[in-house]
């Protein structure tokens, strides 16, 4: 009893570590003391929601790891390294994949509740998804999706707009909110089935780009009430930036223009443009004439 | 289409009569709407247009007080939104019914202008049913697209212009640039045709009929002389009072719209509704045979000569057919909207609309037969853009690459839509329609009251 009492005890702090990555760009950057973000001490509805309101344009990884340390809770305890009742964060991701062809595809992902969370009575799981550039998620068609109560929130922030290329665009963040019950524990899987539209790609010699995904940002939050807009959450961090090397890598093969191309389709279309125009040009007069001897005949 | 007096035989069915047409589309558009809304509800490919739901939130946000371009992708005139409204307290669908019973009014009009034209009514029937069965045409409204609005006002705009109504022309002319930029081709024929010989500001002009190409008079017939000194004595007498008149109003209309909407959303309106438009190369792929060239240098920047030197085509060709056909007007702005539509940068489905509510009107006076080279022209046009829509199916939804094949059937496409052009040029029955005041007898001359 008293041995169970401990372990939940120490398992209230958990431990994310994030090993660091080939490309400091790429989403899962690994951060040195990132174990030390336990919790988060929020008064929005959404995490994400102050990281764009303030001097942040863009997501970079470096500025979203401070600005998680800023919303730390001031009160966590520091685990032990060695403690070996902590589990690793890396059982949480059960499976990931993007599913589906050509442009719109689905980010496939199952989360591992762990039984042991269930004694914190947080009723909320957040997820965050830091996408990479070269995909977007359609913020109504997600407004859609929670119309269905598919998920409890879901919201888009960084580039929202829909028709720019990749190489016009910046990142943005998905950040969903699941509530979660005690048969979500008993189940031991949350599936989450993300829809995602690729970009125009920059050009490429080989007609593909690829495009690699990380793993999400967890997290374990108190309900958001309705109208408390000074009370603040908590929510307990369960996983940040899990590096794709870790994992079998995700990613996506996106057609992409061939610079190759480039002199011939724009010598073609020009020559497309200016010989149909002579045909109407031609056409137009041509008939405009023969209207005019029909009339003169007929005088 | 072939020409003769109107007798019993040209008189169409009981069934077939225009009201009876009227009636069962507006059932069929009900029932689009209703079904709509299930689809909707139920299957998770929706019927409605993405753009309806553009429309409907930026209405919501006009409804509460903001504006209606914090909807991203919002990118027409304030008055949309404003139509839309009741969207928010009435009902969502409102939109699609207001939509619906303009492409109902279009068809109205259709008819309208061809009886006024004395075209026989069975000719009349069928090329009203052209509008109204057209299977896009009647889907398009049931959507949620607003093109069959803007439809409905050009066609009240000609009809003004057959009613010697030339204020009314003017104003709505204003309105429709406002609403939507492409209708400003249509200036120059316009002016055009407003010569003092041909129209007069107050009076119903004289207009040519279906029947009157086998009577001219010898007078009327020495007034076709060619298109360049038309041209000529047109351009002679450019600042005639009904010009300017038409000018000044419609210009004064399409300014106070546009002062409104400034006045009240800004920077952002003039943005969105209009410079968008004027400027807009969209490198994903659509029908235009521009895509390709735009995406591959979209890294890059035009240089003003590039720029320059791709707008010639267009020019060019609005140029000619405006030089050549300004005096049959309907023919002329149909001529021009399809022209305008295949040489743009950026061609999406929704466009067709333009000249489909315009090609009913120039059928009457077609001598193309449509068996058989009508049905080429048809087979051809949508064979194209099938061709088109396969090589788009494998790249937006198999992933593939095929920048290039679909490069090559936007080509064709513009071939399948050159070819269309003039043939339809090369069959026309060249018919102005007003005829010249001095040429008419008395009786055509009506004084408005």
């Amino acid at each position: 009893m008293a041995t169970q009492l401990r372990r939940s005890l120490l398992t209230l702090i958990f431990i994310c570590w994030a090993i660091s990555s080939t490309s400091s760009d790429q989403v899962g950057t690994s951060y040195g003391d990132s174990d030390q973000i336990r919790s988060l001490c929020i008064s929005d509805r959404f995490i994400m929601e102050s990281y764009f309101t303030t001097t942040h344009t863009s997501l970079d990884d470096s500025e979203f790891r401070n600005f998680l340390l800023h919303q730390q809770c001031s009160s966590d305890k520091i685990p032990s390294e060695h403690d070996p009742n902590i589990v690793p964060a890396t059982s949480l991701i059960q499976h990931r994949n993007v599913t589906g062809e050509g442009s719109h595809r689905n980010l496939l992902t199952s989360i591992k509740l762990l039984p042991l969370y269930l004694e914190f009575q947080l009723q909320e799981l957040v997820i965050l998804e830091r996408l990479p550039l070269g995909v977007f998620a359609d913020p109504f068609e997600l407004q859609s999706i929670q119309q269905r109560r598919v998920f409890s929130d879901v919201s888009v922030f960084g580039d929202t707009n829909l028709e720019l290329p990749s190489f016009r665009s910046n990142r943005s963040v998905v950040e969903i909110h699941v509530e979660v019950s005690p048969r979500d524990y008993e189940n031991g899987e949350i599936s989450l089935k993300l829809p995602l539209h690729a970009r125009y790609q920059p050009l490429d010699d080989s007609g593909y780009s690829r495009v690699e995904f990380g793993e999400p940002d967890l997290f374990l939050c108190s309900s958001h009430v309705q109208n408390h807009q000074h009370e603040q959450r908590r929510c307990l961090v369960l996983s940040i930036g899990r590096s794709k090397t870790e994992t079998r890598s995700v990613f996506w093969d996106i057609p992409a223009g061939i610079r190759g191309h480039t002199e011939y389709v724009s010598a073609l279309t020009f020559a497309a443009a200016v010989l149909s125009a002579i045909s109407i040009l031609v056409a137009s007069v041509l008939s405009s004439k023969v209207e005019s001897c029909k009339n003169s005949k007929q005088s | 289409m072939s020409r003769g007096s109107e007798n019993t035989d040209d008189v169409p069915p009981k069934w077939m009569s225009f009201r009876s047409l009227l009636v069962f589309s507006m059932i069929l558009r009900v029932f689009l709407i209703v079904y709509g809304e299930w689809q909707d509800a139920h299957m998770e490919v929706r019927y409605t247009d993405v753009d309806y739901i553009v429309f409907s939130d930026a209405a919501s946000l006009m409804a509460s007080g903001e504006s209606p371009y914090k909807r991203t992708t919002y990118r027409y005139s304030p008055l949309l939104a404003l139509l839309l409204t009741p969207n928010s307290f009435f009902h969502r669908s409102f939109g699609k019914f207001l939509f619906s019973a303009s492409d109902l009014l279009v068809g109205w009009f259709i008819h309208t202008i061809l009886k006024e034209r004395k075209v026989p009514e069975k000719i009349c029937t069928y090329s009203v049913m052209v509008w109204l069965f057209n299977p896009f045409t009647f889907t398009i409204g049931t959507r949620g697209n607003c093109e069959p609005l803007v439809c409905a006002m050009i066609l009240w705009i000609i009809i003004s212009l057959m009613q010697g109504n030339l204020s009314q022309a003017a104003f709505w002319y204003g309105l429709v640039v406002h609403f939507r930029v492409y209708p400003i081709i249509y200036a120059l024929p316009i002016i055009l045709v407003l010569d003092s010989k041909i129209f007069r500001s107050g009076q119903k002009p004289p207009l040519e009929n279906w029947n009157t190409g086998q009577t001219k008079t010898p007078t009327s017939n020495t007034e076709k002389k060619t298109f360049l000194f038309n041209l000529f004595t047109a351009l002679k007498s450019l600042f005639s009072r009904e010009r300017i008149m038409f000018g000044l109003i419609s210009g004064g209309v399409f300014l106070a719209c546009n002062a409104v909407s400034f006045y009240f959303y800004g920077h952002e309106f003039l943005h969105e509704a209009l410079l968008y438009h004027l400027t807009r190369t969209d490198p994903r792929h659509n029908f235009s045979i521009y895509f390709y060239h735009i995406y591959l240098h979209y890294e890059g920047q035009f240089s003003a000569v590039e720029k320059l030197i791709s707008f010639l085509p267009q020019f060019t060709v609005q140029f000619a057919l405006v030089s050549c056909f300004w005096q049959d007007l309907v023919f002329c702005i149909f001529l021009q909207t399809v022209a305008f539509v295949a040489f743009n940068k950026v061609i999406t489905a929704q466009y067709f609309v333009w000249f489909y509510c315009l090609l009913p009107l120039i059928l009457p006076w077609s001598r193309m037969k449509l068996k058989w080279e009508g049905l080429l022209c048809i087979i051809l046009w949508i064979g194209a853009q099938t061709h088109w829509l396969l090589w788009g199916y494998m790249l937006e939804f198999k992933g593939l690459n095929v920048f290039l094949q679909l490069w090559v059937a936007g080509l064709l496409f513009l071939a399948a839509n050159t070819f269309v052009l003039v043939k339809i040029i090369q069959r026309h029955r060249f018919s102005p329609l007003f005829t010249r005041y001095e040429s008419s007898s008395p009786k055509h001359v009506k004084k408005l009251h």
